[in-house]
């Protein structure tokens, strides 16, 4: 009996399409006139960035889910949203750096929202460091679930403190790695075709993942079930029928 | 390094790693299915 | 007949209390731990007397946010599976069990702090100004970082040997309560205003227990 949890194919193409469209739009639109051609990493540090917090918003969401229903699907969106968030907010933070190198000279800034978002790739972690102290899964569902809910309750406090902070400390030189405002309207078209290519990659992702999640769970209710000998190895339950399929 | 160089950089790093982290979804999904089907068949 | 919340709590607490004074994690390793960290400092930064008033506060508020959260971690404190089933079957309201083990963890963080600070005034030479605002800053930040502590411990199951996944799970969490700390004082050193600041560290307090408060019974159930 093959697994009948089906494999889906169209992620990929999706995921395909979608970074052909970012690439062209990137590639396609004009340079800046005071960043030059290094505004074309805007195109995918923002999405990224992006991502990063839809990902956080739908751990949230699929956490409170969870706590509502104990339907350990929505253990699985939260935790396929966690895995594929703490991803995007790694790769924000490097893009990030990769912008402010030559733009400022220097790697990193203590400006808010990169503050931000390092804190929050390290609430994702936790989070799914968290999910690894355990294989039973209504526990590690359980657990990961009132995190999520906390770590998302205390990320607008994280977010106001942050702000404040720099607020009252701005340097001489404001860094900005965002740099001043998109005007060009034509760059703002292709900066939302990029996003929504990345959200296209974002969705498609997660129904691979949470496809892993379903069939690595499948697995392991198989092996329990299957792996349960009745009063020890010296007897075996009997079966009803040699012919007919598993229990 | 010239600006393309590091636009360059950035799209490699981006473009890249989403490679990298697809592949290793799908190689885990394969080993996730392996295992599925070997639990499943087990003749106990 | 089930005993009233209040009573539920107390009972928590003194009974965390006494583990602590048998067992004293607190007293022998987690003050000395950020001791020692508040002394070895100067031997990595320099021991320019300008520079360690200048970080001082800074680093004292940090060794409570790194170190102190382990109160709740360590042989006293955790608790086993088999103990958390042992009080659900005795009827201990779950709630009442979180709350209490944050009052305790609150008031050892209390103390912690009262005497890793003095250690920190005499080594880094530090102003003591607005005791009053200072007192209120100590019980916000001991209170939000309980809540917070008491909570990552009951999330982490001490059977698998993860007590020290609990200081990474609470600090990125506790980073109103550092600034709110650290700005305080430098607010009261300059004179600015610091309201804003004890709000913020009050909705941690706050957020922080109704979401523990709410989410303790589902948590126990497995």
């Amino acid at each position: 009996m093959q697994s009948d949890i089906p494999s889906r194919r169209w992620p990929w193409f999706a995921i395909g399409i979608a970074v052909a469209a970012s690439v062209t739009v990137a590639m396609l639109s004009p340079a800046d006139a005071v960043q030059g051609e290094l505004v074309r990493i805007m195109y995918v540090h923002v999405p990224a960035a992006w991502l990063a917090y839809l990902a956080f918003g739908v751990t949230l969401i699929a956490s409170i889910g969870y706590l509502l229903s104990r339907n350990l699907a929505w253990d699985r969106i939260a935790a396929s949203s966690a895995e594929i968030g703490v991803y995007f907010t790694g790769l924000a933070i490097v893009l990030g750096m990769i912008w402010a190198k030559p733009t400022w000279g220097v790697w990193w800034t203590w400006d808010a929202r990169l503050t931000l978002t390092a804190i929050m790739f390290f609430v994702y972690v936790g989070y799914l460091a968290l999910r690894r102290t355990t294989d039973d899964r209504r526990a590690r569902a359980n657990r990961a679930a009132v995190l999520g809910v906390v770590g998302a309750v205390q990320i607008p406090l994280v977010h106001f403190s942050v702000v404040w902070w720099r607020t009252l400390h701005q340097p001489a030189s404001i860094l900005r790695p965002d740099g001043p405002a998109i005007q060009d309207p034509i760059m703002r078209v292709a900066l939302l075709i990029a996003v929504i290519a990345f959200t296209v990659v974002y969705v498609s992702l997660m129904v691979k993942v949470a496809e892993l999640h379903r069939v690595n769970d499948a697995a392991q209710a198989a092996e329990a079930g299957e792996h349960h000998p009745v009063a020890g190895a010296s007897v075996t339950a009997p079966g009803l029928d040699p012919g007919v399929g598993n229990v | 390094m010239s600006e393309w160089g590091w636009v360059a950089l950035a799209y490699a790093v981006a473009y890249g790693s989403f490679a990298v982290f697809s592949v290793s979804v799908a190689a885990r999904i394969r080993a996730a299915r392996d295992r599925l089907d070997a639990a499943v068949e087990d003749p106990r | 007949m089930t005993p009233s919340f209040t009573s539920q709590v107390g009972a928590v607490v003194k009974r965390d209390l006494r583990r602590q004074r048998r067992r004293g994690d607190v007293l022998w390793i987690t003050i000395p731990f950020g001791a020692v960290a508040l002394l070895l400092m100067p031997l990595a930064v320099g021991t320019d007397a300008g520079l360690l008033q200048r970080i001082g506060p800074g680093m004292f508020w940090l060794t409570v946010m790194l170190f102190g959260v382990l109160v709740t971690v360590g042989r006293a404190s955790v608790e086993t599976q088999a103990q958390r089933d042992a009080a659900s079957l005795l009827g201990l309201d779950p709630a009442a069990g979180y709350a209490g083990r944050s009052a305790s963890a609150a008031a050892l963080l209390l103390i912690y702090e009262v005497i890793v600070g003095a250690i920190a005034v005499v080594l880094y030479d530090i102003e003591v100004i607005g005791i009053p605002w200072l007192a209120v800053t100590l019980v916000l930040v001991a209170a939000g970082l309980g809540l917070l502590a008491a909570l990552g411990a009951s999330l982490v199951n001490s059977d698998s040997g993860g007590s020290a996944l609990v200081p990474l799970l609470v600090a990125p969490l506790s980073v109103p309560l550092l600034l709110g700390a650290t700005q305080a004082y430098e607010g009261l050193r300059l004179g600015s205003s610091i309201l804003e600041w004890m709000l913020l560290m009050a909705a941690v307090v706050l957020s922080v227990a109704v979401v523990g408060v709410i989410t303790a019974r589902p948590l126990q159930e497995s």
